[in-house]
Formats: C-alpha cells, sequence, structure tokens
C-alpha cells in the first residue's frame, strides 16, 4: 500500500502532535492526584521523635511498621483477596468450560443471573449477607470476605476464561480425551496451560475488584481482620496523621500497580461480557 | 452447534453453590424481610406492603432518583466519548500505546474509600497542588457549601477513576477489528469520519455497550465516593439513591432498609433485562450482516 494510513485529526506531523498532546494531558490528569499521594506520604503532617512537621522524611513509612493494626491489615487483605482469587479460578474454570462447549437447559438463565450478579450493588446485599454470614461464623474472617467478593468476581471469571476456551478448536479437547485423559487431568495438563493468559487475565480482575471493594470488606469486619481499606479510614480521628494516611494509600497500590506490569500485554484481551 | 449435555450442570456446580450462597440467599433474606417490622431481628412484625408506600410516595425518593440519573447522565456523557476518543488515538500509536494503557488503569486498582480522601488532599487549598493553585488564582472553590463545585468534584474524580476502563474495554474492541476492513475502506476512499461511523463503532458496538453498562451501574449507585466527599451535601445536592439506603442500614431500620434493597435491586434487574435485549439485536444484526456479505 502506498496510500498514507490515515489517522484521527489529521495526518503526519499533525496527528502526531495532537496525539502527543492529548497523551500528555491525560497523563497529567491521571498523574496529579497520585503525585500529591506520593507527595504528602513523604512529608511530616504531624511532629514525630524530633521530625519537625512540614519537612520531608520517610517517618509516615517507618510509622506503618511501628503500628501493629496496619502491618496486620497489609497482611488481611492480601489473605482474603488471594484466597478470592483462588476460589474464583477454581469454581469458575469448569463453569466456563461448560458454557464454552455445551448447551443446557437453562443456561441463558444462567447467564442473566451472572450478569445480575456483577452489577449488583454491595450495599444493596450488605444487611441480609451480614446477617447470613453471622449465623455461619463467618464474620471478622478472611474468608468471609473472600467468599462474598465471588458475587461479582466470579461472572467476570467464567466471562473471560469462556472467551479464551472458546478460541481452542474443539479437536483439542477430542484429541485429549481420545489419548485417554480424564476430565479433570485435561484441565490440570491441557487446558490450565493452553489457556494461561486467560487465567492471568481472570486472575488480575479478580484481584483489582477485590482489593479496591469496601461496601462488604467493612461490614464483615467489625472488630477484627480488617482489611488496609479499613485500617486507613480508622486512622481519621480528632487529630488525623495525612501523612501516614497517604503512606498507607500509596501501599495498599503497591500490588495493584504489580499486577497492572504483569498483565500489562493482555489487559485488554478476552475482557467480553456473556449474555 | 454445540451439543446439548444437561450433565454440563454438574460443572457449574461449584460456581453455581457459591453464588447462591452469597447471591441468592441473602436477596431472598431481604425480599421476606422487606416486609416485615423487625425492631429486632427475633422480634418480626407483618406490615405487608407497608415500607414499599412509604418509598413510593415519598418526595425524597424522586429527588435522589433524580439526583442519581443526572450523575449517571454526566459521567457517561464525559467518560463516554473521552475514553473511545483515547481509544481510538492509542490504536494509532506504536508500542508505548501499552504505556498509555498501564497508566490509565492505575485508579482503577486504588481502594474505594482512598479516592475522596486523595482527591481532598489534591484540592485541600493550604496543602494540596490544585487547591494552592485555585488558590493563588483567586478562584475560590468551596466543595463544602457550593453544590455547583461538590458536583463538579464528584464528576471530576469519577472520571479520573473509571476513566481507564472505558479506555482499555474501547480499545479491546478496536483491537478486534480485522485489517481488512479497514483496506476495504481506504479503496472505496472512505473519510476518516465514514471509517469511524461505519466500521469502528458498529464493530465496537459489543464492548462499548458493556462499558455502558458497567458505568451506568457503578455511578448510578455511587456511595462510599460520594458519602466521603461531602455526605450528600450540601443540604442534600448530592444525595443519591445508595445514600439513603446506607442511612437507614446504619440506623438499622431493617425493614424500610430491606424494601428499599428490593427497589434497587429490580431497578438492576430491568436495567440487566435491557442491556441482554439489547445484545441479543446486536447480534442478529451482525449475524444477518454476515448472511449478506
Amino acid at each position: 500500500m502506498t496510500r498514507p494510513r490515515s489517522s484521527p485529526g489529521g495526518t503526519g506531523m499533525t496527528g502526531l502532535v495532537l496525539r502527543l498532546a492529548v497523551f500528555a494531558v491525560v497523563a497529567f490528569f491521571i498523574l496529579l492526584p497520585l503525585a500529591q499521594t506520593l507527595l504528602l506520604s513523604v512529608t511530616a503532617t504531624l511532629e514525630h521523635d524530633g521530625v519537625a512537621e512540614g519537612t520531608y522524611s520517610l517517618v509516615n513509612y517507618r510509622n506503618i511498621f511501628h503500628s501493629g493494626p496496619l502491618t496486620a491489615s497489609i497482611f488481611n487483605s492480601a489473605l482474603y483477596v488471594l484466597l478470592n482469587v483462588a476460589l474464583c479460578l477454581v469454581a469458575a474454570l469448569p463453569a466456563a468450560y461448560a458454557f464454552s462447549r455445551f448447551s443446557f437447559a437453562g443456561d441463558r438463565h444462567f447467564y442473566f443471573l451472572l450478569l445480575t450478579f456483577r452489577i449488583t450493588p454491595p450495599v444493596v446485599l450488605s444487611l441480609p449477607v451480614f446477617i447470613l454470614f453471622a449465623q455461619f461464623e463467618l464474620v471478622n474472617t478472611p474468608v468471609g470476605i473472600a467468599l462474598v467478593h465471588c458475587l461479582f468476581n466470579i461472572p467476570i471469571t467464567i466471562w473471560i476464561l469462556e472467551s479464551f476456551i472458546s478460541a481452542l478448536p474443539r479437536e483439542f479437547d477430542e484429541t485429549a480425551f481420545l489419548d485417554g485423559y480424564s476430565l479433570p487431568r485435561f484441565f490440570l495438563k491441557h487446558l490450565i496451560p493452553a489457556i494461561a493468559p486467560g487465567i492471568g487475565v481472570a486472575a488480575f480482575f479478580c484481584f483489582v475488584f477485590s482489593w479496591v471493594e469496601v461496601v462488604f470488606a467493612r461490614i464483615l469486619t467489625l472488630t477484627a481482620g480488617k482489611p488496609i481499606t479499613m485500617a486507613i479510614n480508622a486512622l481519621f480521628g480528632f487529630q488525623t496523621d495525612i501523612g501516614l494516611v497517604m503512606a498507607m494509600t500509596v501501599f495498599s497500590l503497591l500490588p495493584g500497580v504489580a499486577m497492572i506490569w504483569f498483565v500489562r500485554n493482555h489487559i485488554a484481551s478476552g475482557f467480553v461480557i456473556r449474555t | 452447534m454445540k451439543p446439548h449435555d444437561n450433565r454440563a450442570w454438574l460443572l457449574l456446580a461449584p460456581a453455581a453453590a457459591i453464588l447462591a450462597f452469597v447471591g441468592i440467599v441473602p436477596l431472598m433474606t431481604v425480599f421476606n424481610y422487606s416486609f416485615l417490622d423487625l425492631f429486632s431481628i427475633n422480634d418480626p412484625f407483618w406490615v405487608g406492603t407497608e415500607w414499599y408506600g412509604d418509598i413510593v410516595s415519598s418526595p425524597r425518593f424522586y429527588a435522589s432518583l433524580g439526583r442519581s440519573l443526572l450523575f449517571s447522565a454526566l459521567v457517561l456523557l464525559v467518560q463516554m466519548p473521552l475514553g473511545v476518543g483515547i481509544a481510538l488515538l492509542l490504536a494509532k500509536t506504536g508500542p508505548w500505546r501499552i504505556a498509555v494503557l498501564m497508566l490509565l488503569a492505575v485508579p482503577l486498582v486504588v481502594p474505594w474509600n482512598m479516592i475522596p480522601i486523595i482527591w481532598l488532599g489534591l484540592i485541600n487549598p493550604h496543602t494540596g497542588l490544585v487547591g494552592q493553585a485555585l488558590a493563588a488564582l483567586g478562584i475560590g472553590f468551596d466543595y463544602k457549601f457550593n453544590p455547583l463545585h461538590t458536583w463538579t468534584l464528584l464528576v471530576v474524580m469519577d472520571t479520573w477513576h473509571w476513566l481507564g476502563l472505558v479506555v482499555v474495554l474501547a480499545y479491546a474492541g478496536l483491537s478486534g477489528i480485522p485489517h481488512a476492513y479497514y483496506q476495504a475502506a481506504a479503496i472505496d476512499g472512505a473519510s476518516r469520519l465514514q471509517v469511524l461511523r461505519y466500521i469502528q463503532l458498529p464493530k465496537m458496538g459489543g464492548v462499548l455497550s458493556m462499558a455502558l453498562l458497567l458505568r451506568f451501574m457503578d455511578s448510578f449507585m455511587i456511595y462510599i465516593e460520594a458519602f466521603r466527599i461531602n455526605a450528600g451535601g450540601p443540604q442534600g445536592a448530592t444525595t443519591f439513591l445508595s445514600l439513603d439506603l446506607g442511612e437507614e442500614i446504619n440506623a438499622y431500620n431493617y425493614g424500610p432498609a430491606a424494601a428499599r434493597s428490593m427497589v434497587y435491586f429490580l431497578t438492576v434487574l430491568t436495567v440487566a433485562w435491557a442491556f441482554r435485549t439489547l445484545m441479543d439485536a446486536h447480534r442478529r444484526q451482525e449475524q444477518q450482516q454476515e448472511v449478506a456479505a
């Protein structure tokens, strides 16, 4: 092709300049609040052991590790998020396979249920979930939060995994079964390696949505097992050490940013809602 | 065609069991509570549809509904065109488009209750970067008492939070368009706008309606962010549907809170149903086009 490809907003140099300008504005807009957070996190906003208020120092980060509730909360968050990712993947993989390979009575209705649960706001279910979970002694434990986050994460995992499984030809399964593989062995030996990027993307979305959720996480951790988000809430009081709050916020961002880095080449693939 | 086999339900069983426990049982509980006066959980008193009557006859409910709809409309009007526009520019960009995508995804991994804290820090007139700049320019930004400023802050903050999702989805839709379509358009001498109107937007239809759905629901039921900024104020100007519900739950009004939850859930159900009808129509249209082609 000798014809130059047209680009939005003009061709050649004009297009390039326009694009760079737009991206610069977008980057500025996204980075500004993050820069503010970082800046406050390295500022001593209250006086601590000889570090005067308003000076730059790493005292806030040091204080995180001197605070029992804060370090415990990092552990709690990590625990229920990982548990949730594991639960979602284990429950959703066979379901996604079923949707990809078979039609069955009620499949469309189940899809509708998934869609509905994905978009149901947690605040609508928070009260009965709390009462129900209290009866099963699932309050104040990471297991409870990991379970309830499946409400919106299982649908996403099923959608993502199904689109990756459907990209495999049916012969892929049939060859394995002819070779004498049982269904569980086929899953472990063939299917999971073949859709590894899909599992990565699904794990990423589960991780993120579980990590950022606060309504269920708050109502299910009244007295113990508080996640990072609630530990930060607890820092607010008569004299809030906003520098410490921001240092914790920076901490709460790190795992998510690491996850973005791992899935950067697949972030825009496989996320398709099935109805 | 996929083979029909009802044994597939066995593969669905684990997912179905978890969803029944965390979704269906709580929903049935809410439905049950919504007809009861529960001064305490062990002492229920049947009140029929009284709570529902209270909700649909209260002007406050319609005012909150109107505000929630307005907020969703503003959010969609800002974020959808902006997100699609950025995705269109990204599709023509070299390898560092990944860097832009990654940057846009960062706000998505910020815990929701941290977002208002970050933004309040940003606009603080004494310590915030934007707050100090506004003060230096002589612009008084008073999100506490000026409703217009509270609304502006909420829309800008929500755009910061969610723009990445729209861009990622729109970009996924764009990268799924086969190159042959563009070649055909180039041979026909289609203009840039025609390519957008007749190829890109229709081909992105599926993912865009998904972005629309997710953005609509999440903004319509915005809770923690709006609550943290101004607790529904000034004078109720940012009291959205979910803030009313949160208030009732916090006051332990189980019955009315359950009825309200049911009303909101019915809204969710309607939206989900409308979305599915839309997607089915979209799919039929695509199939017809493929048959015609």
